[in-house]
C-alpha cells in the first residue's frame, strides 16, 4: 500500500448530485481508499493507493462519467477561474440563443397555429438550435448518467425534451400516417424549446450566484509578499518568496509583511498580529521575539531570521485548513434533484404501463395508439418550472437580503440557515467593535484637568504604542498647543516627556512604580476595579504624582446585546469563542448573556470548534470577521462574516452581514426559513399541473370521453407552472418585507 | 568587535550554504564574504568577543576557517 493524499480541480460538475454521483462512483474504484468532492469550490480531495491504481486512470474513469480531473496543481488559481468564467460565458450564449429561437417557437404554436403554411417545419428549423446547441448538456448528462443507472433533474429535461422533439419531428414529416391511422397528429416542440430555455434560465442564475465561491485562499495567499529582501552576503537583495532558505536573513521594512515565521534578530517595533491571532492591539516585537508570516510590520524596520518558510509556516497552515474545511463541507441535497431521482423512474414505469394497457386493451390501431400515449406521458412528465424553482427563491431571497444589508454570496447560506441550532460567536470585532477605545476617564481630586488632557493628547501624539491611538482619538478636542520636550518611550512601560518644565510620566502601574510616583490608595482601588472588567488602565502621573488614569477597551458594540437575546429567544445555543484571554472574554460573555464560551483558542483550534459540534449532530453557525476566523467559517454549516472585517473572513463565509450587527443574524436564519418554504411551495406547483396531466397523457379519460392529450394542456400545464412559480417567488418579497421595516427602524 | 578569517568559501553556492549557520548565531551583527579575494576573507561585526561561535559554525557548515585578525 502507497497511500496518496492529493486535492484536485474537477470542471463539469453542474449540481450538487453530479458531486454525490462524482464521489460515489470514484470511491467504488479498486484502490480508491478515500473521496472528498467539494461542488461549491469544484474540487475533489482523492487518496488512493498508488499500487493498484493511478491519477491517470481515475482521471479516465471520472471522464466517463462527464467530470474531468485537472492535475495541474501549480496553474490552479489562475487558469481554473478561467474555466468558470468561460462556463458562465458559454451559458449565457447558450441561453440567449434558446430565448431567441423559443419566443417565435411559442408564438406560433399558441396563438398563431393554422395560419401559417408549412408551420411544423417552421418550428421544427427553430427547435433545432435550442436543441441540439442550447440543451446538449441536459442529453450529454444524462446519456452519461443513464449509462450508470441514476437519474437527476437532467434525466427527466433531457428525457422529457428528447421525446417531445423525436415526436414531432416524426410528426411533422409523417402526419398523414398518423391521421390515416385515426390518431390526430400534434406536434410538440413549443413545450421542449420552453422546457430547456427556462431550466437553462435556472441555471444561469445560480451559476452566476456562486461563480465568485473560491476567492478565500487567494486573498490568503495575498497575506504574504510576493518578493522578500533579504541580507545575502552582506549585501541586501531583492528575491522572490519561494527563494528564502531556512536561516535567511529577511529586512522588513516599515509597513511590509512579514513573509516567514521567524524570530526577531535586529531592530524593535509593533507588528499587526490580527491576522493570525485575530487581536487589533500590535505586540511588540523586539530581539529575539518570534514573528509569524501574514502579519505586518508596523513603524520599525526589523531583521528576522527566517525558521519556517513556504508551506512550513502557521499562515499556511491556515491556508491548508481552510482548503480541508471547504472540501470536507457537506453538500446539501438539493429538493428538486431528489424529488426528480424518484419521479423519473415512476414517469418511466408510467409510460411502460400506459404502452401496455393501450396495446393489450386499447382500441385499433393499439401500437400507434399505446406509441402516442406513452410519449406524452414522458412529455407532459418535465415540468417546465422545475428549474425555476430553487433558482427563483433564492434569488428573491438574496434581493430581499441585500436590502437589509445580507449579502448572501453563496446560496447555500440560504438553503441551511433555517435549521442553525448552534450559533459559535468570535468575540473581536464580531460581539466588540474590533479596536480599542477609551472607556473610562478618572482624575484625581486636584488634578489639572485641562492642562493634562492636552498634555496627554500632546505626548501620546508622539508615541508608537498601539493604544495611543485610542487616548489621541478621545483627547481629539484638547487642542491647545503644548510643547512637548524631552520625549522618550520605554519599553513596556510607556512614556515620559517634559510639558512646562515638570516630567510627565504616562503608562502603566510599573512605570509608577519605577519612578516612585505618589499614588494615592482610592485610585489604586478604582484602577483595580476597572482591571478586574477586562480593561487596560494607562496611568497619568504629572511631576512624580499620579493624577489620573485612562481605561481603554474593545467595547461591545450596542447592537451585540439586542442581537444575541433576539437569538436566544430562538432557541439557539450560543458560543463565544475567543483568542483573547479567559478574563475578558468571560467578562463580555457574562455582559452579553452567554454562558458558553472557550477562549484563548489558537486560531488552528477554532476550526476544530466547530467540527466538535458538528459531531454532535449539530448544525453550526459561525459569525467571525478574522482571518483566524477562516478555517471555522468555511468549516460551520453556515459561514457568516461581520462587513466591517477582512476581506479572508468574507471570502470564506457563505454570507456577510453589512451592517456588523449581530441582530442581523436572526434576520438571516428567518430569511432561509422563508426561503426554504418558498422552494418546497413552488416545487409543490411546478409539479402539481404536470402530474394531474400525467394521466390525461396516459388516456384515463379517453374510455369517458374520448380526450387525449393535446399541445393545448401541455401548454397550460406549462404556463400555469410557470406562472404559480414565479407569482410564489415574489410573494416572498411581501413577506420578508416586514423584516426589512424592522431594520429600518 | 570586528573580525576577519582566511577560509574556503569560494563561491555565491558556498556563500548561500553558509548563511543559515551565521544568521543562527545570536552574537553576529553583520558579516559578508569575499570571494573576489584569493583567501576568500569573511568579516564579520560581533555584539561580543566570541569569535569561537562564528569558526564553530562555519566548521559545522563543511567549510574551513582560520581567524586573520
Amino acid at each position: 500500500m502507497e497511500l496518496v493524499k492529493q486535492h484536485y480541480e474537477v470542471s463539469g460538475m453542474t449540481c450538487a448530485s453530479c458531486a454525490v454521483s462524482l464521489e460515489s462512483y470514484l470511491s467504488k474504484l479498486n484502490g480508491v481508499r478515500s473521496v472528498n468532492v467539494n461542488y461549491p469550490n469544484h474540487s475533489v480531495s482523492l487518496e488512493y493507493d498508488q499500487n493498484t491504481t493511478s491519477l491517470s486512470l481515475l482521471q479516465s474513469k471520472a471522464n466517463e462519467i462527464g467530470y474531468t480531473i485537472h492535475s495541474s496543481q501549480d496553474a490552479e488559481d489562475v487558469s481554473f477561474e478561467q474555466r468558470e468564467n468561460l462556463r458562465l460565458r458559454t451559458l449565457r450564449v447558450k441561453l440567449i440563443v434558446a430565448t431567441a429561437f423559443s419566443v417565435p417557437v411559442f408564438v406560433m404554436a399558441m396563438f398563431l397555429m393554422g395560419r401559417f403554411p408549412f408551420e411544423n417545419y417552421i418550428m421544427l428549423l427553430l427547435s433545432i438550435p435550442v436543441l441540439i446547441y442550447s440543451g446538449s448538456e441536459f442529453f450529454v448528462n444524462a446519456w452519461k448518467r443513464g449509462a450508470k443507472g441514476t437519474a437527476n433533474m437532467d434525466t427527466l429535461v433531457a428525457l422529457s425534451t428528447g421525446t417531445a422533439f423525436i415526436f414531432s419531428v416524426f410528426t411533422t414529416f409523417f402526419a398523414q400516417n398518423l391521421i390515416d391511422k385515426g390518431v390526430q397528429p400534434h406536434v410538440y416542440f413549443e413545450s421542449a424549446v420552453v422546457i430547456i430555455t427556462l431550466i437553462l434560465t435556472g441555471r444561469f442564475i445560480e451559476e452566476r450566484a456562486k461563480s465568485k465561491a473560491s476567492g478565500a485562499i487567494r486573498q490568503l495567499m495575498s497575506l504574504v509578499p510576493q518578493t522578500v529582501l533579504v541580507l545575502r552576503n552582506g549585501d541586501e537583495v531583492e528575491i522572490e518568496l519561494n527563494e528564502i532558505v531556512t536561516g535567511d536573513l529577511i529586512v522588513v521594512k516599515p509597513g511590509a509583511k512579514i513573509p516567514v515565521d521567524g524570530k526577531v534578530k535586529r531592530g524593535e517595533s509593533y507588528v499587526d498580529e490580527s491576522a493570525i491571532s485575530g487581536e487589533p492591539i500590535p505586540v511588540s516585537k523586539k530581539k529575539g521575539d518570534q514573528v509569524l508570516a501574514g502579519t505586518v510590520n508596523q513603524k520599525g524596520v526589523l531583521r528576522i531570521l527566517a525558521r519556517e518558510v513556504g508551506d512550513k509556516t502557521v499562515l499556511a497552515r491556515i491556508i491548508d485548513l481552510v482548503k480541508q474545511a471547504q472540501s470536507s463541507k457537506p453538500d446539501i441535497q438539493r429538493l428538486v434533484d431528489r424529488i426528480s431521482a424518484v419521479f423519473v423512474p415512476v414517469v418511466m414505469a408510467l409510460a411502460v404501463i400506459t404502452f401496455a394497457v393501450w396495446f393489450f386493451v386499447g382500441p385499433e390501431p393499439r401500437v400507434t395508439n399505446a406509441m402516442v400515449s406513452a410519449i406524452t406521458v414522458l412529455i407532459i412528465a418535465c415540468p417546465c418550472a422545475l428549474g425555476l424553482a430553487t433558482p427563483t427563491a433564492l434569488m428573491v431571497g438574496l434581493g430581499q437580503g441585500a436590502r437589509q444589508g445580507i449579502l448572501v454570496r453563496n446560496a447555500r447560506g440560504l438553503e441551511v440557515g433555517h435549521t442553525v441550532d448552534t450559533l459559535v460567536l468570535d468575540k473581536t470585532g464580531t460581539i466588540t467593535r474590533g479596536f480599542p477605545e477609551v472607556t473610562d476617564v478618572v482624575w484625581s481630586k486636584d488634578a489639572d484637568v485641562d492642562f493634562l488632557s492636552n498634555a496627554i493628547a500632546a505626548a501620546e501624539r508622539q508615541s508608537e504604542h498601539p493604544v495611543a491611538q485610542a487616548v489621541v482619538n478621545h483627547f481629539s478636542s484638547a487642542s491647545a498647543e503644548v510643547e512637548v520636550t524631552g520625549f522618550q518611550s520605554m519599553t513596556g512601560l510607556g512614556l515620559q516627556c517634559n510639558i512646562n518644565g515638570k516630567d510627565i510620566h504616562i503608562g502603566n502601574k510599573h512605570l509608577m512604580l519605577k519612578i516612585d510616583a505618589h499614588y494615592p490608595v482610592y485610585l489604586e482601588t478604582t484602577a483595580n476595579q476597572l482591571q478586574s472588567e477586562a480593561k487596560t488602565v494607562v496611568l497619568v502621573s504629572h511631576d512624580y504624582k499620579v493624577k489620573g488614569m485612562i481605561a481603554v477597551s474593545d467595547e461591545i458594540k450596542p447592537s451585540s446585546f439586542a442581537g444575541i437575546e433576539q437569538l436566544n429567544e430562538m432557541g439557539i445555543e450560543i458560543h463565544i469563542l475567543s483568542g483573547d484571554n479567559h478574563t475578558t472574554t468571560k467578562s463580555i460573555a457574562s455582559q452579553v448573556g452567554v454562558t458558553h464560551i472557550k477562549a484563548e483558542v489558537l486560531p488552528m483550534d477554532k476550526g476544530n470548534y466547530i467540527r466538535e459540534l458538528q459531531s454532535q449532530e449539530r448544525i453550526v453557525a459561525m459569525v467571525g470577521d478574522g482571518i483566524n476566523d477562516a478555517e471555522a467559517l468555511s468549516q460551520a454549516d453556515i459561514g457568516i462574516a461581520m462587513g466591517s472585517g477582512t476581506d479572508v473572513a468574507m471570502e470564506s463565509a457563505d454570507v456577510t452581514l453589512m451592517h456588523s450587527d449581530l441582530g442581523q443574524v436572526s434576520r438571516t436564519l428567518k430569511l432561509s426559513k422563508e426561503t426554504m418554504k418558498t422552494i418546497r411551495q413552488n416545487l409543490f406547483w411546478a409539479f402539481i399541473y404536470n402530474v394531474i396531466a400525467l394521466p390525461v397523457a396516459a388516456g384515463i379519460l379517453y374510455p369517458v370521453s374520448g380526450f387525449l392529450l393535446n399541445p393545448m394542456i401541455a401548454g397550460g400545464a406549462m404556463a400555469l407552472s410557470s406562472i404559480s412559480v414565479v407569482m410564489n417567488s415574489l410573494r416572498l418579497r411581501s413577506k420578508t418585507q416586514v423584516n426589512e421595516n424592522e431594520s429600518n427602524i | 568587535m570586528k573580525a576577519t578569517f582566511k577560509t574556503n568559501i569560494n563561491c555565491s553556492g558556498c556563500v548561500l550554504s553558509v548563511t543559515p549557520a551565521l544568521n543562527e548565531l545570536d552574537n553576529i551583527d553583520e558579516w559578508k564574504v569575499d570571494t573576489e579575494n584569493p583567501d576568500k576573507v569573511l568579516e564579520v561585526v560581533l555584539d561580543d568577543q566570541n569569535v569561537e561561535s562564528v569558526q564553530t559554525a562555519v566548521r559545522q557548515a563543511g567549510f574551513e576557517i582560520e581567524r586573520i585578525t
